[in-house]
């Protein structure tokens, strides 16, 4: 039974489809010519080698889903993950840029050019970015001007440059435009100062004016006859990088990337909580890990240590990017961190509604980590814990809950500015809730804090 | 002889299904003439400096499409 990947239709040249759970993808013989020499140039070999793109063996399946303009089927390495740029922090939308443009320059040295460069072309894996998209490239034709530069503006570098002089939360607008953020809005929104920076200048303010300029014509006259050589796209890609590689966030600190400095727990509670985590984790075997509310991943890390492959959620930037940054300096491969606000998680986007998919369409994960966690949605939300369970009951196999009681100091200052309204909100009725949807397997205290934390399974699995 | 404008038809035509766009296009001829100059001048510039043995600064972000034994420059 073939299950097409709905989000791989715009291009022509193949297409994604699952058969028997396994990944394939068909290229189809319009493209056959560009494949061939993306093998035989040796491009394929340098960058799958370089671990730049993911890698993928030829295979024969008895029936190709399209067999009449079939030529090839390959079998692309696995995601374990597939993760969105409006999830991803600056660092990670810059080290994605960054790999786009190298591999768009590696590509010309051996007369290929990239033709896409969205950002839906680059996921992580194990600790680090790869291009996932083998029919992006082309071979390239003397003269013609690299077709994906506005495709770049708009998906990296509008983003970058509004995230670094605007503010550092505007990737989100990435997720109202699936095409990148138009050139004319970053322009608008992106201070006056950033006229005096050459490469925003040109790439962005004079791109958006030249296309409005020039919006609903035909090329005609002189300049149509202009043609760009090599030279000229190399220059324009180094601009490009050199842009990019500029562009820093210097101050992140936010509300939660300091938490652990600023929160009460003492340090013995601390390990206690690392302690029972551990116990837990060995009891459920996980092989996947989201741990919803991460923070800076302090937690996450007894997961991604243990080989478990973790994906650390977090609503705040500054706390992505902390534990971004922690991670690629410590080469840690089994974390993932990714913003995203559980209030109002990432929803399935784009034609048909999946072209990209909602959090909860990437799962359920094995086991969900909710430390700390449930008195921000029951009090800071006004979410009623059914409804949490209900929630968590659709993402998780186990589930590790903390609960927090109203007598938490943390709970204490969540309910100092408002009214009480919250006469269930306590470990009788949380746990009332939680049996709705899930077993639970074993309850511990936390020693030195009013706080205990649950290992649940959830009921039917 | 083949004229700039019959190329790009030629080739969006034959190949591309992304819509580069008028202006994104015009931009980038007049944007690539400029920079490509740049290249050059930058790729005499290195020599020179080698020629005088200056060193490149350390990158924070080295080319991702590098294999580890080789020693190109990003």
């Amino acid at each position: 039974m073939y299950h097409n990947i709905t989000g791989s239709f715009r291009d022509p040249s193949g297409f994604l489809f699952t058969k028997d759970g396994i990944l394939y993808r068909q290229i189809n013989q319009k493209y056959q010519e560009n494949y061939d020499r993306l093998i035989e140039s040796g491009l394929y070999e340098r960058l799958s080698k370089a671990g730049a793109m993911i890698s993928h063996e030829e295979v024969d399946l008895d029936a190709a889903p399209i067999p009449d303009i079939k030529y090839k089927i390959i079998k692309p390495k696995i995601v374990d993950f597939i993760s969105y740029p409006y999830e991803w922090c600056f660092s990670q939308l810059k080290e994605a840029s960054i790999l786009t443009l190298a591999i768009a320059r590696r590509a010309l040295d051996y007369d290929m050019t990239l033709k896409d460069a969205s950002a839906y072309n680059v996921q992580f894996k194990e600790g680090k970015a790869v291009f996932i998209d083998t029919l992006s490239f082309e071979i390239y034709q003397e003269g013609t001007p690299w077709i994906a530069y506005r495709q770049f503006c708009q998906h990296f570098l509008a983003p970058l440059s509004l995230m670094v002089y605007q503010d550092i939360k505007l990737n989100q607008l990435l997720r109202t435009n699936i095409d990148g953020i138009p050139l004319d809005l970053a322009s608008k929104l992106l201070p006056l100062k950033t006229r005096l920076n050459f490469g925003i200048l040109t790439h962005i303010h004079l791109h958006a004016k030249s296309q409005q300029r020039f919006a609903d014509k035909a090329l005609k006259g002189p300049i149509a006859d202009a043609k760009v050589n090599k030279q000229a796209i190399l220059g324009l890609i180094e601009s490009l990088i050199s842009t990019v590689k500029k562009l820093k966030v210097k101050k992140f600190d936010t509300e939660w990337n300091n938490y652990y400095q600023i929160t009460n727990y003492s340090s013995e509670s601390f390990e206690a909580k690392k302690d029972i985590i551990h116990s837990f984790l060995s009891v459920a075997n996980p092989n996947s890990v989201w741990d919803l509310g991460a923070n800076t991943g302090e937690f996450s890390r007894i997961a991604g240590e243990r080989g478990i492959k973790t994906i650390a959620f977090d609503i705040d930037h500054g706390a992505v990017e902390k534990n971004y940054r922690h991670m690629k300096g410590n080469q840690e491969e089994n974390i993932l961190p990714l913003v995203m606000d559980l209030t109002n998680p990432s929803p399935s986007l784009g034609w048909h509604h999946s072209e990209r998919n909602s959090l909860i369409n990437r799962g359920p994960v094995d086991l969900a980590l909710a430390l700390a966690l449930v008195h921000h949605l029951a009090i800071g939300n006004n979410v009623p814990l059914n409804s949490i369970a209900a929630f968590f009951s659709d993402l998780c196999e186990f589930l590790i809950i903390e609960f927090v009681p109203k007598i938490d100091s943390q709970v204490e200052l969540l309910l100092s500015s408002r009214e009480d309204i919250f006469p269930n909100y306590t470990i009788n009725g949380f746990e009332v809730a939680f049996k709705n949807y899930f077993t639970i397997v074993e309850k511990k205290l936390v020693a030195n804090s009013k706080r205990t934390l649950y290992l649940m399974k959830k009921i039917g699995s | 002889m083949q004229t700039k404008f019959q190329l790009i038809h030629v080739f969006f035509k034959q190949t591309a299904y992304l819509d580069p766009g008028t202006g994104s296009l015009l931009i980038q001829l007049l944007l690539a003439g400029l920079l490509g100059i740049g290249v050059a001048i930058r790729i005499y510039w290195k020599k020179i400096k080698k020629l005088f043995g200056g060193k490149e600064k350390g990158e924070e972000y080295s080319d991702p499409t590098e294999i580890e034994d080789e020693e190109d420059e990003f």
